[in-house]
């Protein structure tokens, strides 16, 4: 058996990578560092889990990080490779509203927003300090992910920054709410289909743009303003 | 077995909703309105029987919301406006199976008698409501089906207008209602619309405000009634009869359900109230003088009548909260029997006003004259309606004001001498309305159906169909009965207030007339026999022939009014300058109007108005069809959640 207090240091250390791993989603530009930035990123979930089944003893945890592990480090980042061969787009340049510079800055700003807002919130429960860390990590892993969707211009990066979202929730999920196994299945299986939509989208853009916008112009599904 | 007398008038009314639109033939409008003249009558026995045992009904409650009943209640009070319905109805329906026969299109006469039959079902659960739900459920319905009666002619330009005007109007005041409902129910934490109970002092003072504002909306209180002349215009005119005859006191009845139920009303509250009323009785007459649209002539002069139903709900508020229950109810009686009174005179006045702008084919009344010729037996109703809005006695005009009139005389009663003085100020103001309500008809009527024709129209008018004219027949009927048994009709549903016989008053005049007339008679014959008979035409001030622009006109008939009404009637002149360029240089044309200055409708509509139009715009802005930015705004929600819910409180 191995000592509990070694194992939550591990996990703090985790922690950190984590938020770094979240960092460069948010400002690398090449879109094949940023999808594997999410693949370590989400294997460093799965070995959280893995971590905290030692200390626990749940075995909802370890069905959760095989489940990451399968769909999160395999399957999705294999699909949004694929994705990426056949659009040929190899960069991410452009920002919206936000340059990564400041984007970094705004998420120190989250992260302490985090921070204080869960400890007003729990403030009366009697959460262990780990997992209190782990739910503001997992909080503004989320809002980090949300700043990544809107700052960035392209698809993939997009749906990437949902993905990394969805990894706060399931982080948030594992240290406070504990999500039943069955939301947490569905949940990977909605990003499985938004994956191979965001597939279909993209490439459908990138073989033949003007054809492409022409038939959304058509369809009016935004109106007005350059259609992504 | 009264129950199933309402059950009955419900299935009538319904099936004449339906039937118009399943099977769309003239038959099928002829049984709707057949039907909702059926469903009137059942209601006149219902509502007649519970006015005069003074016994409740009990309908059962139907569930149809977890923790909500669908619940029906009748009191006096909803049985003396179903009563009131009852008695507007059945005229409405008899001349519509006529009228609704002229609409342009076949599928909108279908919805004329369709809708008619909805908004008539509508305003009668409205009165028999029994919680707030039920009300605000059917209230809608009644809002909804007579905006679309609004619309019927919807091509032209002004009836749109008209249509949204309205349209806003009634949303705002359905937006106080719930409002004043809402707040009621987090005071007493029950939906139903029974008995207040004793609640503290100065709680009440925002569901009565917004319940105030709300129904005042609806009813066409002052500053609230520039849609009434409106949308009366625009609707068909036994919709107009409706509308004004029954849905004005459909709010009355709202406005009263909550004064009754609240266990001691705030003296404040009966001052507000009697001078709004005051206020509106006055504006809507002297409005009214200058118009000379028939349709919108009487819907401002329904303005002035709602003034005075206000201003005996503000009589009876005053009395209630000094300690004088019976001035109070003479009051409340006086205000109910004005609504009832003024349903029946102004759906008859409407109905006539339908008849001749269906013979002439406008609204002007400037066109119109002589018609008492060419369409005698309207004329002779046109008249009865117009003695009865002019409370000539004995009329039923009358009958309902003397009662108000009684209650005012009795203002010395009162321990505080302002609040006299108030009274005094606002019976002068409603002796003032009084009068210039009778100038008012004198004058339509007169223009109306006297004198020569003023246009080939008027000229070649002719009497409408039968039907037409026995549906104005009921009304101007029940003005004669309901003046002349106006004691016997009160004292049978109960309420033993003082007041005079206006029977033997009637038979008195009417022999008086018969000895003048006689006397008249008499002397003629014996001035006949003295000297022989000549015949010749009447000295016309030299000219050779009399024409009809000689004749009095609308406009110079109320011009001595105007002269003193003047700083309320403000013009105002409006430039329209066009330019050949764009630097406003070069005079291309233009016109220039001095018209009258909508007063309320420009400083007090409009602005609010545009306000909210450029708070849309710059709304709307934000929808910029960029998926970055609705996924910022989506950020910026969380993000302004975190922060309220956790940090800030």
């Amino acid at each position: 058996m191995i000592d509990p207090l070694y194992l939550e240091g591990v996990i703090k250390i985790l922690f950190v990578f984590v938020l770094i791993s979240a960092a460069l989603i948010i400002s690398t530009r090449s879109l094949s560092s940023v999808l594997n930035t999410y693949t370590v990123q989400s294997f460093l979930l799965a070995a959280v889990s893995v971590l905290l089944y030692l200390i626990d003893g749940k075995s909802e945890l370890l069905l959760l990080a095989g489940l990451t592990l399968a769909s999160k480090v395999l399957l999705i980042p294999h699909f949004i490779n694929r994705i990426e061969e056949k659009i040929k787009i190899r960069r991410d340049l452009d920002f919206t509203y936000l340059e990564p510079t400041t984007s970094l800055l705004l998420s120190i700003g989250l992260i302490l927003l985090s921070y204080t807002f869960l400890s007003r919130v729990f403030g009366d429960l009697a959460l262990s300090r780990l997992f209190f860390f782990g739910a503001v990590i997992g909080l503004s892993l989320t809002l980090m992910g949300m700043l990544v969707m809107f700052s960035r211009k392209k698809v993939i990066t997009k749906a990437l920054g949902y993905l990394s979202m969805e990894n706060g929730v399931l982080m948030l999920g594992i240290f406070v709410t504990e999500l039943p196994f069955i939301l947490e299945v569905l949940i990977v299986i909605d990003l499985i289909i938004l994956v191979l939509l965001t597939s279909i989208l993209a490439v459908g853009l990138d073989s033949s743009i003007e054809e492409y916008r022409a038939k959304i112009r058509k369809l009016q599904i935004w109106n007005g303003g350059e259609a992504l | 077995m009264l129950e199933a007398l309402v059950y009955g008038a419900f299935a009538a009314l319904f099936s004449g909703t339906v039937l118009p639109l399943l099977y769309r033939s003239k038959n099928a409008r002829k049984a709707s309105f057949g039907l909702s003249f059926i469903s009137s009558i059942l209601l006149l026995g219902f509502a007649g029987t519970i006015l005069y045992t003074g016994k409740g009904a009990q309908f059962p409650a139907i569930s149809f919301l977890p923790g909500l009943d669908f619940t029906l209640g009748v009191d006096r009070l909803s049985a003396g406006f179903v009563l009131l319905i009852a008695a507007v109805v059945p005229g409405v329906s008899i001349y519509s199976l006529e009228y609704t026969e002229h609409a342009k299109s076949e599928a909108g006469k279908d919805l004329q008698a369709a809708l008619t039959n909805l908004f008539i079902l509508a305003m009668l659960l409205v009165v028999l409501a029994g919680n707030m739900v039920v009300f605000l459920i059917f209230w809608e319905i009644m809002s909804l089906s007579s905006l679309l009666l609004v619309l019927h002619d919807y091509s032209s330009e002004e009836n749109k207008k008209a249509g949204f005007f309205y349209f806003v109007m009634t949303n705002l005041s359905t937006a106080f209602l719930f409002l004043g409902f809402i707040s009621l129910f987090r005071l007493t934490g029950s939906a139903e619309l029974g008995q207040l109970g004793p609640v503290e002092p100065g709680t009440l003072t925002l569901p009565f405000l917004c319940l105030f504002t709300g129904f005042g909306i609806k009813a066409g209180l002052v500053p609230f009634h520039k849609w009434l002349p409106y949308a009366h215009p625009a609707a068909p005119s036994g919709v107009s009869a409706l509308m004004s005859g029954v849905m004005l006191k459909v709010a009355v009845y709202g406005f009263l359900r909550f004064l009754l139920a609240v266990s001691s009303p705030e003296l404040w509250w009966g001052i507000l109230v009697l001078t709004a009323g005051s206020l509106s009785a006055l504006f809507g007459v002297i409005y009214a003088l200058k118009e000379s649209d028939i349709k919108r002539l009487l819907a401002y002069s329904s303005i002035e009548n709602i003034g005075i139903i206000f201003i005996g709900i503000g009589l009876y508020i005053i009395f209630e909260a000094e300690g004088l229950p019976a001035l109070a109810l003479m009051s409340l009686t006086g205000a109910c029997f004005h609504a009832f009174n003024h349903a029946l005179f102004k759906s008859l006045l409407f109905l006539c006003a339908g008849s001749v702008v269906h013979a002439t084919g406008t609204r002007n009344i400037e066109a119109f004259g002589g018609l008492v010729k060419s369409m005698p037996v309207t004329s002779a109703f046109f008249l009865i309606g117009s003695v009865s809005i002019a409370a000539l006695p004995p009329a039923n005009g009358f009958a309902g004001e003397l009662l108000l009139y009684q209650a005012f005389f009795q203002a010395s009663a009162l321990n505080d001498p302002l609040l006299t003085v108030l009274l005094v100020i606002a019976l002068s103001g409603f002796a003032l309305a009084g009068a210039l309500a009778a100038a008012l008809f004198v004058k339509l009527f007169g223009i109306t159906c006297l004198a020569l024709p003023r246009s080939e129209e008027s000229r070649l008018a002719k009497e409408v169909p039968k039907l037409m004219l026995i549906g104005a027949a009921v009304p101007a009927a029940f003005c004669i009965l309901a003046g002349l048994f106006s004691k016997q009709l009160l004292s049978l549903a109960g309420l033993d207030v003082e007041y005079p016989d206006l029977l033997l008053l009637g038979l008195l005049l009417g022999l008086i007339y018969a000895a003048l007339f006689l006397a008249v008679r008499a002397k003629e014959k014996s001035e006949k026999e003295k000297r022989p008979a000549r015949t010749s035409e009447t000295w016309g001030c030299g000219a050779p022939t009399l024409t009809p622009s000689m004749e009095y006109s609308s406009a110079g008939f109320s011009e001595p009014l105007v002269m003193i009404f003047k700083s309320i009637y403000r013009t105002r002149i409006v430039h329209r300058p066009k330019y050949f360029d764009g630097q406003e240089s070069l005079l291309k044309n233009g016109n220039v109007e001095i018209r009258l200055l909508r007063f309320f409708e420009e400083y007090l509509y409009i602005p609010p108005a545009l306000a909210i139009e450029n708070i849309s715009k710059r709304v709307s802005r934000l929808q910029n069809g960029k998926l970055d930015s609705y996924l910022l705004y989506a950020f910026l929600a969380v993000i302004t959640l975190i922060l309220v819910t956790g940090v800030l409180i």
